[in-house]
């Protein structure tokens, strides 16, 4: 565990000196933001309605917290590096190291990621502040709770879009999938809660990594409860434990496909 | 001057020819991409048909038009990345030094440059595009103003990434600019201009012209008003001579690396 957490730590400290790309980065963020604020302020022509239970305060503080976790964790190294290292054969030399490549890999994107989440997390709370206010009914408290939340979460993001670069050791490009399984999360996991999907559609979505990775952490924040949290922490455990699983077996079964012409 | 247009119409088409030539040497590849950048869009209509279910009109639109607006996009952005998938790298030619194997070529150096590559996913943009327009609003004048305004719009999307690309030549971070406006560009593609007010929306008509590349034309397949069309075409030709000049100016300014490369 130690290693894992030297290589964190390093990869941390060396993305301190790239804060200025991280900040020119945040235009499509807030760009992103911006047409989706537009969007619900138009659904929501008078501010006092409830859509699906919820106002339009509590819908823009969704959207605001779905986004700062698909940008804040987004990260090339899960997806093209990985993809590359496979492709052209580097994985072998991570293979001899003394660590298991695949928590090498998580280790990195987590430290890569760390500085850049918090960068989005302040700006995106700047955004909201400046659009619709605090929000009723939060309080801070809860964030002790709602902090291992947003952990697991990424943490399952992380396994699930490794799972997809692995696929490389059988395939030529990966990236197709990853394209899908973006849209899926952006188009379905950050613009709507599950509550406003038809009634058919609901139980798909709430077995879906969308429930761990983007919904259940943002309803966390802007509408607590003890139920939902245990709710979400199960499901979450389960998907961890699966994912681990799945990925284990994956690699396993990929590098004894693995070919290197030397060099 | 006809018969060198001509020719160099010709070289274009060769170019991009052997480009996905180039990429369909890997053809189960090809295929997956082309396929899933159709479903990577289709993604969005799960989107639109929620967000109608909660409110019949959104800024003027109905399903169907954002539809159309949709693969609009699709098919500007597709045909702009077939053919011109180099002007989104021009930064990177510049800062680098890697215009010199360009320079050498007996034609225009900038038509060499933007069409030496090509983007295979953007085939399925394209075919998304065409799809869209015929499930959800065919006829054949619908179809040709659609090819029509695809073209426009990929010649004023291109001409706009020459425009920005060629900051670099004056600008060290010209790249991040450059990649944040044509994130920008996109980002408001594909949204109706009803939802937006006030500046912005003066913005999206001037210096960020979507509008011109998409929510004119969509109000014009859907209601057609020439004089609209007059002044669209000569907005794709006037910045089609901006992209030329600004790219013709700051390459006065460029200087190798003494990168060697080839080009196959």
């Amino acid at each position: 565990m130690r290693k894992y957490i030297f290589i964190f730590k390093t990869t941390f400290l060396e993305s301190l000196q790239y804060t200025l790309n991280i900040i020119l980065g945040f235009v499509s963020f807030f760009v992103v933001l911006f047409v989706f604020l537009n969007l619900w302020q138009y659904i929501y022509a008078d501010s006092t309605n409830l859509i699906s239970g919820y106002s339009m305060e509590q819908m823009i503080w969704y959207v605001i917290i779905t986004e700062i976790i698909f940008f804040g964790t987004r990260n090339r190294t899960l997806t093209g590096q990985m993809t590359s290292d496979i492709k052209s054969g580097t994985i072998a030399y991570n293979m001899n190291k003394p660590y298991n490549y695949i928590y090498y890999i998580v280790s990195r994107h987590l430290g890569e990621i760390t500085l850049r989440f918090f960068l989005y997390l302040g700006i995106g709370i700047l955004i909201g502040y400046h659009f619709v206010g605090g929000l009723a009914g939060f309080q801070a408290v809860n964030l002790i709770l709602i902090v291992p939340v947003f952990l697991l979460g990424t943490l399952i993001n992380s396994f699930l879009r490794m799972c997809i670069s692995i696929l490389s050791f059988w395939m030529e490009d990966a990236g197709p999938y990853h394209w899908i399984y973006d849209k899926i999360i952006i188009v379905v996991g950050t613009l709507f809660p599950v509550e406003m999907f038809p009634d058919w559609a609901q139980p798909l979505i709430k077995f879906s990594p969308i429930y761990v990775v983007t919904y259940g952490p943002a309803k966390l924040v802007i509408d607590f409860s003890m139920e939902m949290l245990w709710r979400v922490l199960l499901a979450q455990g389960i998907y961890l434990g699966i994912t681990i699983i799945i990925i284990t077996v994956m690699y396993q079964k990929g590098v004894k496909k693995l070919n290197v012409n030397g060099g | 001057m006809l018969t060198a247009a001509k020719q160099q119409g010709k070289v274009l088409l060769l170019s991009v020819k052997y480009n996905i030539m180039r990429q369909m040497t890997n053809r189960a590849a090809f295929i997956t991409n082309i396929t899933f950048m159709i479903l990577n869009n289709a993604t969005f209509i799960i989107q639109w048909m929620i967000l109608f279910h909660l409110k019949e009109d959104i800024g003027g639109y109905h399903m169907n038009d954002v539809m159309v607006l949709w693969g609009l996009a699709a098919s500007t952005y597709g045909l702009s990345h077939i053919f011109f998938q180099t002007a989104y790298n021009l930064p990177d030619l510049i800062i680098n030094g890697k215009l010199d194997s360009y320079l050498v070529q007996p034609k225009n150096v900038l038509l060499g440059v933007i069409s030496s590559g090509t983007n295979t996913s953007a085939i399925g943009d394209l075919l998304y595009g065409y799809l869209i327009i015929c499930i959800f609003r065919f006829s054949i004048v619908n179809l040709l103003l659609f090819t029509l305004f695809s073209i426009t719009g990929a010649l004023i999307l291109t001409a706009f990434a020459i425009l920005t690309g060629s900051l670099s030549f004056w600008i060290v971070k010209g790249d991040m600019i450059s990649g944040n406006l044509h994130s920008v560009l996109l980002h408001f593609s594909t949204y109706p201009d009803g939802i937006f007010k006030g500046i912005i929306r003066l913005l999206l008509y001037t210096l960020i012209p979507v509008g011109l590349i998409i929510y004119l034309p969509v109000k014009m397949i859907l209601r057609f008003d020439p004089f609209t069309l007059l002044l669209l075409l000569g907005f794709t030709v006037l910045i089609i001579f901006l992209a030329f000049f600004v790219f013709y100016k700051g390459l006065r300014r460029y200087s190798s690396s003494n990168l060697m490369s080839a080009r196959i």
